[in-house]
């Protein structure tokens, strides 16, 4: 990033009274809608906190009881998890494959563009519910498609039944964010030195070779920020769950969110110690996870060249 | 000798001759897999479109079918008789609202962070930015209480201001890094003219930072259009519901009127789309930033 001359006009005194009008807006409102509730859901897990805004110190009480007596908390993470992994190569692999065809400079690519983005535009909701009767066991698209083409075992209520539900749900947020990923790795591409792709056409090296050892090295960055994009987004997912399977059946689809949702407001627990607990150990997860696969993907980076 | 000087000479005609036909081939079949994934990909949404101009007892008949009368009255039934009207307002309401003091306070601060030297620069920017990974958990309980503390639990106030906070990081920046890459003459001349650091900030970096405003303006009110999370923890009354709240309780209460609800769904999604229309490109690089590297 070119940063042309920014910041260079040191000889000048800082004009303090301007520059914290300019900051001070922003800052109070940081302070007030995000730093504070952080510190205070950290705050929260060491305690227990009634309704009525009785707080009474618990130490570690709440976080030994999630890691070692709560199965929910951990089949929550094993969902939210597999959803987190499984959801960026998905998405970010599809998303590259539609990305070339559109590279190869097929016909219609800016209709096929404003097409392919259009999902990750619409809410979480209307997605949800569309794709409750997508997969309706009687009328939905799926089961009718399986009904078309004779294989009418496979059909089945796919969000009703434990072993389909999560994949069922993992496959409506690929639909989503397939397009997303693929019009950044098409801008990604269309920025690349066209020398270096025409250099392995004439290299004669097959569309494989050039797809694996050119193309993905050259646009690699690109690739590692939509892999973590993904990552994050999956990591925290909520909206889709609470639509269309509230995270049953049978805890099949229940994700960190949905439970520490579920534990703060709406079961009867009273305590909201207890909910901040597994939100602050989910957010050390998610910073963990980022910082481990940024560096394992930027460590694979170093050592190619 | 002979030999090879004849493989030299065949085999360029011959790939030449079988180049075209293969292309082709390839071409169409690529061109076919991608009409069948688009297909996929704006289909459901489509599916939506026609439903909302039918009946339920229509779509019950057949689900897939066309609509054969266009039932527009549907519009006003779900506006006025479903208080989608109410849902719709009020999400205008908190969503306009939050996206002019964003725009404003974000591109005031990703002004200072872009064009002023000041120990804790780089510290404040970073520790901004940050937040854009948090999962919103790590807020929710505690925004929560915090609205009760404030008297602004239930309160179409107190949710946008926690729009406000929501979307500012991500809105600091686009602008900053935008903002940063104008050029220093320019803020030198205005500084000789006699420029205020105010008016520098109004006339000179607004006006350059238009297309960067407008591609936050665009995605912040589309990201907080569909938001739904905050929403459901502080929003209670039925009165103040936004919309995606609102959806989803038309749904709980009327699981089978698949026609109203579709109707109901359009009217959510209409101003996406018609922002889409006019704006993708913008849309598509607001979304893409920092993306691409």
């Amino acid at each position: 990033m070119k940063r042309a001359g920014a910041r260079e006009d040191a000889g000048l005194r800082t004009p303090w009274l301007a520059l914290s009008g300019f900051l001070l807006p922003a800052l109070v409102m940081y302070a007030a809608f995000t730093a504070y509730p952080v510190a205070r859901t950290f705050w929260n897990a060491f305690h227990k906190v009634l309704p009525n805004g009785n707080e009474t110190w618990v130490g570690f009480a709440n976080l030994r009881a999630i890691l070692n007596n709560d199965p929910t908390f951990w089949k929550a993470v094993g969902n939210t998890l597999a959803w987190a992994l499984v959801s960026p190569v998905l998405e970010v692999s599809l998303g590259l494959l539609l990305a070339l065809a559109l590279y190869a400079r097929i016909p219609f690519a800016r209709f096929f563009r404003i097409a392919w983005f259009t999902p990750v535009l619409i809410s979480y909701v209307v997605v949800g519910i569309l794709w409750m009767w997508i997969y309706n066991y009687d009328w939905g698209v799926a089961n009718e498609l399986l009904r078309l083409v004779g294989l009418d075992a496979w059909t089945r209520p796919w969000l009703g039944n434990p072993a389909t539900a999560l994949p069922a749900l993992i496959f409506v947020t690929t639909w989503m964010w397939t397009g997303f990923n693929m019009v950044v790795l098409l801008a990604a591409l269309s920025s690349l030195p066209s020398e270096v792709l025409e250099a392995a056409e004439l290299d004669n090296c097959g569309w494989g070779r050039k797809l694996w050892f050119v193309i993905v090295p050259l646009v690699r960055p690109t690739i590692l920020n939509l892999i973590v994009l993904s990552f994050i987004g999956k990591m925290k997912i909520f909206d889709l769950v609470w639509i269309t399977t509230h995270g049953g059946p049978l805890w099949s689809t229940e994700t960190v969110s949905t439970y520490v949702y579920k534990r703060a407001f709406d079961w009867s627990t009273f305590d909201l110690g207890y909910p901040s607990a597994i939100a602050a150990i989910w957010f050390v997860f998610v910073l963990a996870g980022v910082l481990i696969l940024t560096s394992l993907l930027r460590s694979r980076e170093r050592l190619e060249f | 000798m002979n030999v090879s000087a004849e493989a030299l000479y065949v085999e360029p005609t011959l790939r030449s001759a079988r180049r075209p036909l293969a292309g082709h081939i390839a071409r169409s079949l690529l061109l076919i897999l991608l009409a069948g994934y688009t297909a996929f990909s704006a289909g459901p949404f489509l599916w939506l479109a026609s439903m909302s101009l039918r009946t339920t007892s229509e779509i019950s008949a057949n689900h897939y079918a066309l609509p054969s009368i266009l039932h527009w009255e549907k519009f006003p039934a779900a506006w006025f008789g479903s208080s989608y009207g109410t849902y719709f307002l009020n999400s205008l309401e908190v969503v306009v609202a939050a996206v002019i003091v964003l725009t404003l306070i974000g591109a005031m601060a990703a002004f200072a962070f872009a064009r002023y030297r000041f120990r804790m620069n780089r510290v404040l920017y970073f520790v901004i930015f940050s937040t854009i990974i948090f999962p919103p958990q790590i807020t929710i309980i505690s925004l929560f209480q915090v609205l009760v503390d404030y008297g602004l639990f239930n309160s179409l106030v107190g949710l946008t201001l926690v729009y406000i906070a929501f979307q500012l990081p991500l809105t600091v920046y686009i602008l900053e890094s935008f903002f940063a890459r104008v050029p220093q003459d320019l803020f030198d001349a205005a500084r000789m003219d006699g420029y205020s650091d105010g008016a520098i900030f109004w006339r000179v970096m607004l006006p350059i930072g238009l297309p960067a405003i407008a591609t936050t303006v665009i995605l912040n009110f589309i990201l907080l259009w569909n938001e739904f999370l905050y929403a459901v923890v502080l929003i209670a009354d039925d009165a103040k519901r936004t919309l995606p709240l609102g959806i989803q309780k038309f749904m709980g209460d009327q699981l089978e009127d698949i026609g109203m609800i579709s109707t109901g769904m359009m009217i959510s999604v209409i101003p996406v789309v018609i922002l889409y229309v006019f704006f993708s490109e913008k849309l598509i690089q607001g979304m893409t930033a920092g993306a691409v590297k």
